[in-house]
């Protein structure tokens, strides 16, 4: 199908993009076996940054998918097949931990059991902080996410031909289930992968914490693909400015939220002064990491926040794209803030490694070729959606 | 029911004109009150009056009239006043959170549930004004150069709690207001009574529904929206600070901003959605307020529910996690303490009632909601109960362990907060227009001009 | 009809709202400038066809929430960490962490406050209840399901008729022509208004007379005046005496104090050796205290020529040999019982600023009688730090 009564042209993106992702995605794996095989642990952590990240696009893209079968909303729905095809990264999850798996001991203290026998609180946490169970809750969580994936991308994609409104009401049903699992789920993950990184300390508020960067991190990856799309005219002639103001508005809100959260956790442990609690930001304030941590502030809240305050931002494509890959790289910087400063056998010191980099470059080339190919076979417009149209009316 | 996504859910049902709409929510303002208004007045007024003399009680004999002691020095008082300010929280959130969010079904229930936020704040405000023990004494929190040259506190969450309730209150005032004056102008235009006119053109200042003002008002919402959205955050966030700032083991923890928001919003949808089936079924508004807007705040409790329930889950979770023993006796009190009746009341009225929400029938049966909305109520007020009451009373040590039992007179106030509330809610229905009559003309089927793509959008 | 009356405007009624749009645009298309369209809703696309362009009224909220913001940070941080220093809770003096709710709801509240009073106020002109269009059939049906548009008469291109064709052309269902009211003089000094004003007057004075100095003092709100206790020097029937004091138990040592053992004896200070030791901070204690206390009749110097100029009998000098010849218990005891005309000072000044005192007279005579040694410590002293150390 060509064309549609919607207006949609389809035009197959050019080849040149394969070959980008492909080179990024090769220079980057094979840097990382380099890494892996010079320093396993630096690796490890590194790869795990990596691996949150995809976590946090991948996962984060469905739930936008899934939210905007929840409430109903229109205007979201003519680049609702983008987050689709960026939820993609979800199947290859449960390839891309197998390295983590293999190197848990590098990566998280209470694999060691020496550690744990040394800790009463350690030993008591151990029903839960052990490597069976540990491995059993990440794939299974892996799996479930790809069964929902699944399932909503099916009828999503069968829609276009079919144009079956029963598929919307069966994926509202669907994406309603999946709402409350991801909740519980990627509080998990945020539990096992990350907090557990420095086993004594706990937050309650940290799967809350992730699940806000996860957010951001999609929607600004589904904003800086849709405008580079749009421009070049590969989606719709009727998606402009309002529907980019929509998501800007979207992305603001979220850095708020994400503030707010931040705030909240910062403050709280801040103000009661709890040794047991303090220390996790402690590691992250001396041994060189005082800058990363006010990086932090300044990248994930007050540029942003400024920046997309502005009503003509939100409304220009230009203005937006910066801003979308300054939070996905705001959103990496806040992974890696929370990942490394755990990382005990260098006495939580700060050191940059090149590794640091390696994995990003090629999780962008993965993201890219999965993108390529999926748009190769799919429309870029799920034109087959009742909701199309009124998204593509959408006006302020 | 088959729905045709194609189409977005119409709003107001029955299709009437604009006129029509004046007259629709004008009417409980021009007719004489009912039999039914003064039995329900009468109730209030009788629960406000029976909180008056508890009142009286506690000014003239002061707080020992109450059970408080110590540790457990907070009971019903604070209790009551996060129960009352949380009710609040649902006028702001869909007035202005469903505004930005362009849910254009807010405009039935917005002023309405605008009203009973400013009365709950009135209500709430009272509670830690009396708990001071010397009331009139409370003047010293404002931050003013008085004769013992000192300043508040700034650090203390108590006194964010001045700045956060005082600032909610004024800014929820003003927005209300706000929406009012057009609303005004039109009962003003409409009225022929010289009284009234005079009241109604005082309040309206003389607005005269001109287009320039409109583009000005219609940002100026826009903007109001905008900063009341994390002030309606920010105050429940506030008020979870004073507990969980401390070290009392069941406060201490970093979850509890977004877990007391969220609760505060599933209290007050349940406060707004009990008070409007009444208001809906006394006034004949069932076209206005209609099923699909029972429904979606059915939702939106659901989903608040849950959260609440998410957040139940991982205090519990932590509890044993951080393998702090003092958390992990006090949640396990919860559970098998002698409070564990306030837990379970918690636990069934917040976290699983709510679930039947999930099945259609439960949604678009107005008894059933009625029945969940009285019981989110109940289980809210449980909540704060259970985290204030029961943390409390089960402190690090055990030689200081408490039981609080409540008196007749803390019965007497939380019944009168009541009174207070519904006398504020029925005199509000009947003198001012309880639902939006610009916000609702300017959603109706034809109301906005073709060329603007319909009424489809705002 | 109405033809001594001013003419305000012409207002043309609509039925659709897509007629008002379409009106709205011819209307400034036809270039009229000070026109107006009434609408009981905003009716969207309007702004666009009457020409006007963004509301700029978010720069009033910008300015006033950061104004506030910045006010009420810098405020706490002045009153928590420089008019009243003050550490709450272990935290440091200015906990700017702590600050941020607090600024985060001025912010709020400034910028909502400005944005509202501000477009009423300054943007609107409310309240405005003499405007001509009040009372208007026009403004009537506009309240209920009618669009209206008005041209002024104040627009250059106003004329009368002309107005009223091009809005028939227009196809409009009503025309009305709005007058100005007829002014009216307005009489402040009127006598119900001074009575009134009186009124109001005399019950602001009498709630506050009353509140102030009756309401605050009964029960409950007494400020704690009233309590069921007896106060010092005050009279009781609780006790066989009356008083309302009791006097300590024979023998009773208050804490803190420690009895004279050579209490009104003029000897023997054997067992009085001075605790202190001279040091810098001693000395500045004692010179403090020897200011205060001794200079008046001892002089500054000791030198026995007294402030007093004769009004009390002179105290003598402290240079001479009998003095420098006591020892430190000895001047001590001197300090605490007094002597001929010298009164006790035990009340007035502590133990260890008594002996702070005798190190300080020490130090007075030593100067006045110096050692030749002396003279080449300051030598090598001044050598040392290259500069005059006595001075």
């Amino acid at each position: 199908m060509s064309s549609t009564e919607i207006g949609y042209i389809r035009k197959e993106l050019p080849e040149k993009i394969k070959t980008i992702g492909l080179t990024l995605f090769v220079v980057g794996t094979a840097l990382g076996i380099i890494g892996f095989l010079i320093d396993p642990q630096r690796a490890s952590l590194s790869y795990l940054v990596t691996f949150m990240f995809l976590v946090s696009i991948g996962v984060g893209s469905l739930f936008l998918v899934a939210l905007e079968y929840a409430v109903g909303a229109d205007w979201s729905t003519p680049f609702r097949r983008i987050s689709e095809f960026l939820a993609a990264v979800i199947p290859f999850l449960i390839i891309l931990v197998i390295p983590l798996l293999f190197n848990l001991k590098y990566i998280f203290p209470w694999t060691h059991k020496s550690i744990v026998d040394s800790s009463v609180m350690l030993k008591g946490k151990t029903p839960y902080l052990n490597v069976p169970f540990f491995i059993i809750r990440s794939i299974g969580i892996f799996l479930i996410w790809w069964v929902f994936y699944y399932f909503i991308i099916r009828n999503s994609r069968k829609q276009d031909t079919t144009k079956d409104q029963y598929l919307t009401k069966k994926n509202i049903n669907i994406s309603s289930g999946f709402i409350p699992v991801f909740g519980i789920s990627i509080t998990a993950i945020a539990f096992d992968w990350m907090m557990s990184l420095e086993p004594n300390w706990f937050s309650t508020i940290f799967g809350v914490y992730y699940f806000s960067g996860t957010v951001w991190c999609a929607l600004a990856a589904l904003t800086l693909i849709v405008i580079l799309l749009n421009e070049h005219g590969y989606l719709h002639s009727k998606i402009k400015s309002e529907h980019y103001y929509t998501l800007g508005l979207l992305m603001f809100a979220f850095t708020v939220f994400w503030a707010y959260i931040a705030f909240s956790q910062y403050l709280l442990i801040w103000y009661a002064d709890l040794p047991d609690e303090t220390i996790w930001f402690m590691h992250r304030w001396v041994g060189g990491w005082k800058v990363v941590s006010l990086a932090i502030v300044f990248t994930h809240f007050i540029f942003p926040f400024f920046y997309l305050l502005s009503y003509n931002v939100k409304m220009q494509a230009k203005k937006l794209k910066f801003i979308a890959i300054w939070i996905l790289c705001a959103h990496f910087l806040d992974l890696y803030w929370l990942v490394m400063p755990g990382m005990s056998t260098n006495g939580y010191q700060y050191s940059f490694s090149w590794m640091d980099l390696v994995f990003p470059v090629a999780a962008v080339g993965l993201i890219i070729l999965i993108f390529k190919s999926l748009s190769h076979k799919y429309n870029l417009l799920p034109i087959g959606d009742p909701k199309l149209q009124r998204g593509l009316d959408f006006h302020l | 029911m088959n729905i045709d996504y194609t189409k977005e859910l119409v709003l107001v049902e029955g299709n009437p004109r604009l006129a029509d709409i004046d007259e629709i929510i004008t009417r409980p303002l021009t007719q004489p009150p009912t039999r039914k208004f003064y039995i329900a007045l009468s109730i209030s007024g009788a629960a406000l009056l029976i909180g008056a003399y508890s009142l009286w009680l506690t000014l003239y004999y002061g707080i020992g009239m109450w059970g408080n002691n110590i540790p457990v020095g907070w009971a019903f008082d604070i209790t009551n006043f996060v129960f009352w300010i949380g009710i609040g929280h649902a006028g702001t959130l869909i007035s202005a959170i469903l505004f930005l969010l362009r849910q254009r079904w807010r405009t039935g229930i917005a002023r309405f549930a605008e009203g009973m936020t400013i009365f709950a704040v009135m209500t709430a405000g009272i509670f830690p004004v009396i708990h001071l023990g010397r009331p009139w004494l409370a003047g010293y929190l404002i931050p003013y150069p008085n004769q013992h040259l000192l300043w508040p506190n700034f650090v203390s969450p108590l006194l964010w709690d001045v700045f956060a309730v005082s600032t909610y209150f004024t800014v929820s005032l003003m927005f209300w207001y706000m929406g009012l004056i057009p609303d005004f102008a039109i009962l003003r235009d409409k009225t022929v009574d010289k009284i009234k006119k005079t009241i109604y053109s005082i309040f309206s200042l003389g607005w005269r529904h001109s287009n320039r003002h409109w583009r000005h008002y219609e940002k100026t919402y826009m903007i109001m929206a905008g900063l009341a959205t994390p002030l309606v955050l920010s105050v429940h966030t506030i008020v979870s600070f004073d507990f969980a700032v401390s070290l009392i083991p069941g406060w201490h923890t970093t979850i509890f901003p977004p877990y007391f928001v969220a609760g505060a919003i599933y209290s007050g949808f349940a406060m707004v959605m009990t008070v409007l089936i009444f208001v809906r079924k006394v006034f004949d508004m069932e076209n206005i307020i209609t099923l699909n807007h029972l429904e979606r705040m059915a939702k939106v409790m659901l989903l608040t529910g849950s959260l609440v329930a998410y957040a139940y889950l991982m205090e519990f979770f932590i509890a044993w996690y951080s393998q702090v023993p003092a958390e992990q006796y006090d949640f396990w009190a919860r559970v098998v303490g002698p409070y564990r009746w306030a837990w379970y009341f918690m636990i069934s009225c917040n976290a699983l009632i709510p679930q039947l929400i999930w099945f259609k029938k439960v949604r678009r049966s107005v008894t059933m909601l009625f029945v969940i909305s009285i019981c989110a109520n109940i289980g809210m007020w449980f909540e704060r109960f259970v985290i204030i009451v029961q943390s409390l009373s089960r402190d690090y040590l055990p030689s200081s362990w408490h039981m609080f039992t409540p008196t007749l007179v803390d019965f007497g106030v939380l019944t009168g907060s009541f009174g207070l509330f519904f006398t504020l809610v029925l005199l509000f229905a009947k003198t001012m227009p309880v639902i939006s009559i610009v916000e609702t003309k300017s959603v109706l089927e034809g109301s906005q001009p073709s060329v603007h793509g319909g009424s489809h959008h705002e | 009809m109405n033809e001594n009356k001013v003419l305000h405007s012409v207002a043309a009624l609509f039925d659709t709202p897509d007629k008002i749009i379409n009106a709205a645009r011819k209307v400034k298309d036809a270039g009229y400038t000070m026109f107006d369209v009434n609408t009981s809703y905003p009716v969207h696309g309007m702004d666009k066809a009457m020409g006007l362009g963004q509301s700029k009224i978010g720069y009033v909220t910008l300015f006033f929430g950061f104004a506030g913001a910045v006010f009420i940070f810098l405020f706490m941080g002045w009153s928590m960490a420089i008019n009243y220093p003050y550490i709450v809770g272990g935290k440091p003096f200015f906990p700017y962490q702590a600050f941020i709710p607090i600024t985060f709801e001025v912010t709020v509240l400034c910028g909502s406050i400005a944005t509202v009073v501000g477009m009423l106020a300054v943007f609107f002109n409310l309240p405005f209840l003499s405007h001509p269009i009040h009372g208007s059939n026009y403004i009537k049906e506009v309240s209920v399901d009618k669009f209206g548009v008005v041209i002024e008469a104040e627009d250059p291109l106003f004329d009368k008729n002309k107005v009223f064709e091009f809005f028939k052309n227009l196809g409009a269902g009503k025309i009305e022509f709005i007058y100005e009211p007829e002014k009216q003089a307005i009489k402040i000094l009127q006598p119900k208004f001074i009575v009134f004003l009186a009124v109001v007057a005399a019950l602001t004075s009498f709630s506050t007379y009353f509140t102030l100095n009756k309401l605050m003092y009964i029960v409950p709100f007494n400020w704690m005046d009233n309590q069921k206790k007896s106060n010092p020097q005050s009279e009781t029937n609780f006790f066989y005496d009356g008083y309302a004091m009791r006097t300590p138990v024979e023998g009773t040592v208050a804490r803190g104090f420690m009895p004279y053992p050579f209490h009104e004896q003029a000897l023997p200070s054997e067992p009085l050796a001075n605790p202190t030791l001279p040091t810098k901070q001693i000395l500045k204690i004692g010179q403090e205290k020897f200011l205060t206390f001794c200079s008046p009749c001892h002089g500054n110097y000791a030198e026995g020529v007294s402030r007093l100029m004769g009004q009390f009998p002179p105290g003598p000098t402290l240079h001479s040999a009998k003095i420098i010849g006591y020892s430190d218990g000895m001047i001590y005891n001197i300090i605490t019982n007094g002597q001929n005309a010298m009164p006790s000072y035990a009340y007035q000044i502590p133990r260890e600023q008594r002996w702070a005192i005798i190190d300080y007279i020490r130090v007075l005579q030593r100067a006045q009688n110096p050692k030749p040694s002396d003279f080449q410590a300051i030598k090598e002293l001044n050598k040392e730090s290259g500069k005059n150390v006595v001075n």
